[in-house]
């Protein structure tokens, strides 16, 4: 094994089969618990509350009422309009035009529910179930459930540009082991802390790691029996692999000038949701198990207090990114087993907060899901007339989350891990699987 | 944070509730279409649907509530009335069925009624809840009372039993045994056939003593001396030069510090930074490096500004010591949740000193251990009863309630007034800020957010001419109070009251209702009894693991059922007993422990011994161990000769007039530096990068044990963060400037790295490595000048990415 350390022709696929088993190595991968369509996902976060009165939930006696003063607050209408899409003929608000067209193969969700009003803790609730207290990832739950196929790359990544809310916390693996972190990988010259190559040259960089095999090789002689010496011995392997296969995945030079123009994007540029979007279906194609993409940060995104005009720069960054992904998947035959997730902290009050604005609205917002096992072109769950609470169908994000591993073919109840006495679960001790949204 | 989103929500929902509630009806007399009503399709739901959990005829009636007469929804269970005749949006059972509350789902598991079914408890409810079962069972009496706790039973459990005395056993083999330890070891390896392997050599032995106890490799100096020294005591001297030496208390600080999830910063959703936490890390450094007794140590973290001091400093240090309490995780933006800040007090107590998880008992009594949910609020109403010292977060942004420590002439003088000052200024701004949260828009709004501004800028001035003095982020004796449960963990949902008080399989202690404190010196005593069974046995536990990397209970955390048994329950009450007997000297476990034969055995393979015993429970070898993530980056800084050993002191941050953190922009930083890693800055948002990449602990949470992880991620680290690559030159460059000649220089390099001189191969395998790199460094344009610093430099990041370097044997 040493041996092969320094020949970057290895291929991924083969370090996978040489994985060994799950004992060995906890990214394994491993076939889920129960059949299942999708084996990866591409989670689309949007930070900082996208409004569901202006997106996916229109409200038309929000519009007629508009205005109205309830309770000292001044019902604001939805402020943008909205048409019927597609064959399913759902209605998408017009700050998504490119994202309507596809609507035939969205899930869309009215009825989400979570647990609190500010970012922070909203934040952390729809990443890991827990708007208290810190808990792992449902990123990290997925690949401590179900390993990676890809042994040279990371089974969670995260593109995320900014910083979000609650920092590194949405993307940690809190007390599971530490290999089901998220890896935060950014656009730019050093997409990974440490991925670029310090050494000089590659010759010298060899040189060092076939010394190092060396002397690795003879302290491990009489040490045989210590596995954590060869998984050591391992990690240097795949952080070899992963120098060279992280900079091919970003490498997007390759793609056609019909993908780019799908997605939106510029030839050379890694700017913006359209970079970000397309690199996922480079990661998913090559077997990560989880990728999310978190559109901005804890400033500058979709907490458009002021005035709801302000979503219009962040749907813009992020419409055609999508749809172009949707297509792009759709057209690879990869739409068919992979799980898109579009969600978000919460959704934005019916009445306003500046003059034209929206304040925090947990109580009822919008989410949508695609692809793999996912019904298309349906519409789950109604919010009352204003949008101010739920009014049939709740989706508890705990129910949400259940729901995505059942997709997965993981059963929430039996993911657990031990820890403090207690066998932890992403659902704590709730959550129930919307079966209606199952194809 | 804007507007009071949840008040703004709550005025919403009395909205609709007023909208869709229909004329409230008299229900008690129900007509007859209604009676007509509830018989044809509201009570065979009933029965079919709820009967098998909420009648007189269940095998248990859950949650206290009856549904098969009127009064018994009239009265409700634990949760209160079911039924608000005329009102479905007030009644609990519909808004049970309707699953709309995660925690109010009935009939549960997903078992939803129809629409139809929903529609018509609703409509049921619409006209009053007409209901002709008006006599309520005999039923009440048979809701099945809360199954008590059987304490007597409980006590029965290993780890609640008293610690005793136990005689050292005898072995077959006396000889071997240099310690009383040995003898319990060496039993118990006799019984089952196995015999204690090699012992390790004299510098594996320094290089794992010196790790061990100050978290730093030996330098080459303390090896030669080592080596020369021939007396029988030579290693007992080793024990004593490194428990006398700083890095100690920097080290078993460290350990400490993860129990007690130390950080510089709150956790809020801005957080905020705390210039003042520091000075606890310092103190629980010194604590260890006075080897002050465990016992005192607890004592003055829980209630130190209450214990009679010697000395004014003493007092402060005592104080500084409360700052245990203060460090406990806060939330939210607009320092909210307080029962989630207590929440985190009574889950690090009970598991730092106690290992016991009561934190399990918030919501309802542990599953597995004797812990009510009282004994959850007894603590909660002490602490709740403590003023902590509040850091400041989003709204409102400055820190409040911190501790003066000056004497008290001054602090009359000078500095009472000036918290009055500042007292009187918050207070001012408060109520702006609640005026103007208050109000919408409008002219009367701008004048509230101007006024609101006004009095932050004011207390900004204030901080900024404040006069100059020292104070803590501690805590004080606040209001004596006793607080309610909280059910299911609901702070909205108060149920009966608790007497502040110790846990009942402790001893169950009152706080004497007469006393006028929180309780917290009660507390302090409770925790620090010689007689409590857990304290001393925890503690001993701890410092086991930390040498040998296993516990003799292995999951240091937990004694409860949950957790793992004793491997050596014998050996673990010795050594707990010595431990009390020896006054809680913590320096004196550490001596007992490492002069055993046990601590000095070789960390050598038995492949039949690994069949029987794979996990090494009986400690027929030594346990090999990885570095932890400050060890690893002070090894890199030490052995390149780049280690700063500049102790305690605080962290550079920005003057509290300047914070502007908000959860949009919450307070992050580095403050790299070439100080030992305890030194860094620690915050709750993010890991320190470095640390985190090597497990460091989470400052969120007791970590009694850390995972210790084998990561791609590591790797790369070696390969090519900035900071492995330049300690790397700094290394070089140090071998290069020890001499000229070039075995030498080898020679140096690997006793520094890894303690031992190297063989002949090594020697020769080095230099032609030093050779070969010269062409390929050329072939990278490296300027001849700089060749043979470049080309040690490379030798050197291998020998740091060695597992030989990050392995301790």
């Amino acid at each position: 094994m040493a041996g092969s350390l320094v020949l970057p022709g290895i291929v991924s696929d083969l370090l996978a089969r040489d994985a060994g088993p799950v004992a060995d190595n906890p990214l394994a991968p491993r076939r889920p618990p129960q059949a299942a369509k999708a084996k990866r996902i591409i989670f689309l976060y949007m930070s900082g509350g996208v409004s569901h009165l202006e997106s996916f939930d229109y409200k038309p006696k929000l519009a007629a009422d508009a205005g109205k003063q309830v309770n000292g607050r001044t019902l604001l209408g939805p402020q943008f309009k909205f048409e019927r899409h597609g064959r399913s003929g759902i209605e998408v608000s017009e700050l998504f035009p490119h994202m309507a067209k596809c609507v035939d193969d969205l899930c869309v969700i009215r009825s989400l529910k979570a647990e609190h009003f500010e970012h922070f803790q909203a934040t952390t609730g729809i990443h890991t179930g827990s708007w208290t207290v810190k808990r792992p990832s449902i990123g990290s739950w997925v690949s401590y459930g179900l390993g990676t196929e890809n042994q040279n790359l990371p089974s969670f990544v995260v593109l995320a540009p900014y910083l979000p809310y609650a920092g590194t916390q949405s993307w940690d693996a809190d007390f599971l082991p530490a290999v089901h972190q998220g890896m935060r990988v950014m656009p730019g010259e050093e997409p990974v802390r440490d991925l670029i190559r310090r050494s000089p040259t590659l010759a010298i960089q060899e040189a060092e790691l076939d010394l190092l095999a060396k002397f690795n090789r003879k302290h491990q002689e009489k040490r045989a029996e210590d596995s954590r010496l060869a998984a050591r011995i391992r990690s240097f392997e795949t952080a070899f692999g992963m120098q060279n296969t992280m900079p091919d995945v970003l490498d997007l030079s390759q793609e056609t000038d019909a993908t780019l123009r799908l997605y939106g994007l510029e030839r050379g540029s890694n700017k913006g949701f359209a970079w970000q979007c397309l690199v996922a279906r480079r990661m998913a194609e090559r077997g990560v198990r989880f990728v999310e993409l978190i559109d901005s940060g804890s400033t500058g995104n979709w907490d458009s207090h002021g005035k709801m005009a302000d979503h219009i720069p962040r749907a813009k960054n992020v419409d055609q990114a999508i749809a172009g992904l949707l297509t792009d998947l759709k057209s690879r035959g990869m739409l068919d087993d992979t799980l898109v997730v579009f969600t978000t902290e919460f959704g934005r009050t019916p009445h306003t907060d500046g003059v034209t604005g929206r304040s925090h609205h947990p109580y009822v917002f919008s989410s949508w899901l695609a692809g793999g096992g996912i019904k298309g072109g349906m519409v789950y769950g109604e919010s009352d007339d204003y949008g101010y609470d739920v009014a049939k169908d709740l989706v508890h994000a705990h129910d949400f989350h259940a729901t995505i591993l059942h997709l997965l073919g993981i059963n929430h109840e039996k993911l657990t891990y031990r820890h403090a006495g207690r066998d932890y679960r992403l659902t704590d001790v709730y959550g129930n699987v919307v079966k209606a949204l199952l194809a | 944070m804007r507007a009071p989103i949840r008040a703004a929500s709550f005025s919403a929902s009395l909205l609709f509730s007023a909208l869709l509630i229909l004329p409230a009806r008299a229900a008690v007399a129900a007509d007859d279409a209604g009676v007509a009503f509830f018989e044809n399709r509201i009570r065979p739901l009933l029965v079919e649907q709820c009967y098998d959990c909420h009648s007189a005829t269940a095998k248990k009636v859950k949650g206290g509530l009856l549904l098969d007469s009127q009064p018994g929804w009239s009265k409700g269970g634990d949760s209160g009335p079911a039924i608000v005749p005329g009102d479905p949006e007030k009644s609990l059972l519909i808004k049970a069925v309707r699953y709309l509350d995660k925690d109010l789902q009935m009939p549960p598991k997903n078992q939803q009624l129809t629409a139809a079914q929903i529609a018509d408890l609703v409509q049921w409810v619409k006209m009053g809840a007409p209901d002709p079962r008006t006599q309520a069972g005999p039923t009440v009496a048979r809701v099945e009372a809360k199954p008590g706790i059987d304490f007597a039973k409980a006590r029965q459990f290993w780890s609640f039993q008293p610690v005793q005395d136990y005689p050292v056993p005898h072995v077959k083999n006396p000889r071997w045994a240099r310690q009383p330890i040995d003898h319990f070891l060496l039993a118990k390896l006799e019984a089952a056939g196995l015999k204690p392997g090699a012992d390790a050599d004299r510098r594996t032995l320094l290089r794992r003593a010196t790790f061990d106890l100050t978290g730093l490799p030996p330098t080459p100096e303390e090896i030669t001396a080592f080596l020369a020294d021939k007396s029988p005591n030579a290693f007992e001297k080793v024990i004593d030069r490194l428990l006398a030496s700083p890095a100690y208390g920097e080290r078993w600080g460290r350990h400490w510090l993860d129990l007690v999830r130390y950080a510089d910063t709150s956790g809020c959703n801005a957080d905020v930074p705390i210039p003042d936490a520091y000075k606890y890390r310092d103190y629980v450094i010194a604590s260890f490096n006075q080897d002050k007794p465990y016992d005192q140590f607890i004592r003055e973290q829980i209630a130190g500004d209450l214990l009679p001091s010697a000395s004014e400093s003493e007092h402060y240090e005592r104080i500084i010591a409360t700052g245990y309490l203060a460090i406990s995780r806060r939330f939210s933006s607009l320092g909210e949740e307080p029962h989630l800040t207590f929440d985190d007090t009574i889950d690090n107590v009970s598991k730092t000193f106690l290992g016991l998880t009561l934190s399990c008992a918030r919501c309802h009594d542990h599953k597995y251990d004797p812990l009510p949910t009282d004994d959850y609020y007894a603590l909660y109403g002490i602490f709740s009863s403590t003023r902590y010292a509040f850091p400041g977060t989003e709204i409102p942004r400055h820190p409040r309630n911190l501790i003066a420590l000056v004497p008290r002439d001054r602090y009359e003088a000078e500095i009472a007034p000036f918290e009055a000052k500042l007292a009187k200024v918050d207070q001012e701004m408060d109520a702006h800020y609640a005026r103007k949260v208050s109000l919408d828009t409008g002219k009367e709004r701008n004048a509230a957010d101007a006024a609101y501004k006004k009095s932050n800028d004011e207390r900004d001035a204030l901080i900024k001419a404040a006069p100059k003095y020292d104070h803590a982020y501690a805590v004080t004796e606040g209001v004596p109070v006793n607080v309610p449960i909280q059910l299911k963990g609901d702070p909205k949902k108060p149920g009966r009251e608790v007497p502040r008080g110790f846990l009942q399989i402790l001893g169950g202690q009152k706080v004497p209702a007469t006393g006028r404190g929180s309780g917290r010196r009660e507390l302090a005593d409770w925790l620090a009894d010689p007689r409590n069974p857990l304290t001393a046995r925890v503690m001993v536990n701890r410092l086991w693991q930390h040498h040998f990397g296993e516990g003799l209970v292995r999951t240091p955390n937990d004694f409860g059922a949950r957790g793992q048994a004793p491997t050596h329950p014998e050996l673990l009450d010795y050594l707990a007993t010595r431990f009390l007997a020896g006054g809680w000297s913590v320096k004196a476990l550490h001596k007992q422990i490492m002069l055993s034969h046990a601590y000095q055995l070789a960390s050598t393979e038995n492949s039949a011994y690994a069949q029987k015993d794979p996990d090494n429970r009986l400690l027929w070898k030594f346990n090999r161990r990885r570095l932890s993530a400050e060890e690893i980056r002070d090894a890199l800084l030490a052995v390149s000769g780049a280690l700063d050993r500049t102790p305690g002191g605080a962290h550079p941050f920005k003057p509290e007039w300047e914070w502007r953190y908000t959860q949009h922009n919450p307070f992050v930083a580095d403050f790299p530096g070439h100080r030992r890693s305890i030194y860094l800055l620690q915050q709750r948002i993010r890991l320190q990068p470095v640390l985190g990449v090597f497990d460091g602990a989470d400052a969120n949470m007791a970590t009694g044990q850390r995972p210790l992880s084998t990561t791609a991620l590591q790797a790369l680290f070696m390969l090519n963060d900035p900071l492995a690559h330049q300690q790397a030159e700094q290394f070089g460059a140090r071998v290069l400037a020890a001499s000229d000649d070039p075995i030498r220089r080898l020679q140096l390099a690997y006793e520094l790295a890894f303690a031992r001189p190297a063989t002949k191969d090594e020697l020769r395998d080095g230099a032609a490595y030093l050779k070969a790199m010269e062409a390929k460094f050329v072939d990278a344009k490296t300027p001849a000048d700089k060749l043979p610093r470049a080309v040690w430099a490379s030798y050197c990041r291998v020998l740091y990415s060695s597992n030989e370097f990050i392995f301790l044997d």
